[in-house]
């Protein structure tokens, strides 16, 4: 019993026996070591939802002492605004087209750097600096790089392609491909770092007897690297479409989700409902829309992550924390 | 992973990394560039010079310093409980708390807005930092849960019957143990909080109380046209963040890459 004189918890009466029933004994119990962070997050996230779903049932502006009850209201007035289905548009095409770029770059970026070349912390740190500057630090620089006498007119000049110069930001038809750009800029940086560190947890021995069986580079890379990361690439999906639905800093200080909604994504489209317009319980609709959407398409990643046996909960999470500042 | 065995060969290895790094380096070059350009070097002394541009420093210093210490703390402290005490119902708590993971900040926009308000946090710090802290910690708790797991329960053991409590242990050991993880948390957690926009643009709206993240608009109002002195505050904002990423680099990647790979 001198086990259970220095717990500081008495133990549980247990019907387990030898070592199943010692680790109980040495085992505390933990209740109190989770409470706070469960009360500060879980507290503070539940009691936002739930309020944020009474919140939608309303037709409210916000301040007026008696909102009305519209019940499913605001949630058919969602499935009939053109805006909301556009903006679900634009989250597509801007989650396909970052994350495979994303993807081959930062692929591209973990191979290179594995192999022997030269000054590889200076690339390193060149690729991974754009992750820790904000968007909304860098918006400004993003708008006079795209202005019409901005650098990016001026390079394609330079290069003789000057027929393509154009306002990039005035026009819907280019404005989201600044987006784009600033978003693979912004989020290759952290692709490259876990597709590094996976690569770094390949082994040697592999790689080695693919080149002795006559493998060139390219076959190693689709066959033997590309395999070996795919959890990681799960997670980085996972990661991306989050990070898309939560868009917000970018599109809102680039282009303030015009011109003529041509860069309306959700988060900018619910900012503008409650903030500015003051259809609050729109806005709420429209935020149980995207969490919905949020939390469906992350179990769906998961749950298929998890069949295929090599799904890493971590890492499908890894960026989540930083797709959020986005 | 690319092998190349000619001269040629890893010239071209070379060129291409650098090819494709480039584009990578343009905006910083052109951002350097452009804060030079009229006045060269006074436009770092007129920005500096407005009187608010230390408030902006102090504010974001504040707020990353507090939210870092809140969320290194229970961070540390979950990821213990979950990962080496016993917890009735403990997956069902930590799926709890990682449903917020998901969780896009704009969808907290109303019932926040109605919370500060009704507590009188508007304009302060404080109305930034509990949402930021609690959004934060389920993905840090994640990270830190799996670092932990790695420990061997012989070691904790061993310390319980040399005698140490169970906080002694936490203490002594799993802190001590978890460094890396612990600068990866530091670090992104910093980041996190420097380059916080949405939360600051609705709940800090005096000047006197906002942060880096609103400078360049505080500029864009101020000087209108000016881009120069917007694009000197975009880099007098970013600088710090490099230099504190330079320092902790070495630390955040092991521990970035500990934590979610294992």
């Amino acid at each position: 019993m001198t086990t259970t004189a220095v717990t500081s918890t008495p133990p549980r009466s247990s019907k387990a026996v030898g070592g199943a029933r010692r680790r109980r004994l040495l085992q505390p119990s933990g209740f109190l070591w989770i409470t706070p962070a469960l009360v500060l997050s879980s507290g503070l996230v539940y009691f936002c939802i739930a309020y944020t779903l009474y919140v939608s049932t309303l037709d409210w502006n916000g301040v007026s002492p008696n909102p009305v009850n519209v019940g499913f209201g605001n949630y058919l007035k969602l499935l009939q605004d053109p805006v909301f289905w556009l903006a679900l548009q634009h989250t597509v095409f801007f989650f396909v087209v970052t994350f495979a770029v994303q993807t081959v770059l930062g692929l591209l970026f973990a191979v290179l750097l594995h192999s022997k070349v030269r000054l590889a912390s200076v690339y390193k740190v060149i690729i991974f600096l754009p992750v820790v500057l904000a968007p909304a630090i860098m918006a400004p620089v993003f708008r006079n790089l795209f202005a019409s006498n901005g650098e990016f007119n001026q390079i394609l000049e330079t290069v003789g392609l000057g027929f393509l110069a154009q306002p990039w930001l005035a026009q819907s038809s280019t404005a989201m491909f600044v987006l784009v750009v600033m978003n693979i800029w912004h989020s290759t940086g952290f692709a490259f770092l876990l597709y590094y560190s996976a690569m770094g947890q390949i082994e040697p021995e592999i790689i080695e007897a693919a080149r002795i069986d006559g493998a060139g580079n390219l076959r190693v890379l689709w066959h033997v690297i590309v395999p070996g990361v795919r959890g990681t690439m799960l997670a980085l999906a996972t990661l991306a479409v989050i990070g898309t639905l939560k868009l917000f800093d970018i599109p809102y200080l680039v282009t303030l989700g015009g011109p003529n909604y041509a860069t309306e994504f959700l988060g900018t489209l619910i900012y503008r409902q409650t903030v500015p317009l003051g259809y609050v319980g729109y806005g709420a609709a429209l935020s149980i829309a995207l969490l919905f959407l949020a939390l469906t398409l992350s179990v769906i990643l998961n749950l298929r992550g998890r069949e295929k046996r090599d799904a890493t909960v971590p890492i499908e999470a890894a960026g989540v924390g930083m797709g959020g500042k986005e | 992973m690319f092998e190349a065995r000619s001269i040629g060969g890893k010239l071209l290895l070379q060129l291409v990394l650098t090819a494709l790094a480039i584009p990578f380096l343009l905006p910083l070059v052109a951002m350097v560039q452009g804060s030079l350009a009229g006045l060269g070097w006074r436009n770092y002394l007129t920005v500096l010079s407005v009187p608010a541009v230390p408030l902006f420093f102090r504010n974001t210093i504040l707020l990353s310093a507090i939210t870092i210490v809140i969320v290194y703390a229970l961070t540390m402290m979950a990821a213990f409980g979950f990962a080496k005490t016993r917890i009735a119902g403990k997956q069902f708590f930590f799926w709890a708390l990682l449903v917020s993971l998901t969780l896009p900040e704009v969808v907290l926009i109303t019932p926040l807005f109605l919370s500060v308000a009704a507590t009188g946090l508007y304009n302060t710090i404080f109305a930034v930092l509990i949402p930021l802290a609690a959004l934060q910690i389920p993905f840090t708790v994640l990270l830190t849960r799996t670092f932990i797991e790695g420990i061997p329960d012989s070691l904790l053991e061993a310390a319980r019957i040399d005698g140490a409590s169970t906080w002694q242990a936490f203490w002594h050991m799993i802190l001590p143990l978890t460094r890396p993880i612990g600068a990866a948390i530091v670090m992104l957690t910093l980041i996190g909080t420097w380059n916080t926009y949405l939360l600051p643009l609705l709940f800090l709206s005096d000047p006197s109380s906002q942060v880096l993240t609103q400078l360049p608009g505080y500029f864009q109002g101020l000087y209108n046209d000016d881009q120069t002195k917007v694009l000197a505050s975009a880099v007098i904002t970013a600088f710090p963040v490099i230099v504190a990423y330079l320092c902790l680099q070495r630390l955040f990647e092991r521990g970035l890459s500990a934590g979610a790979l294992k």
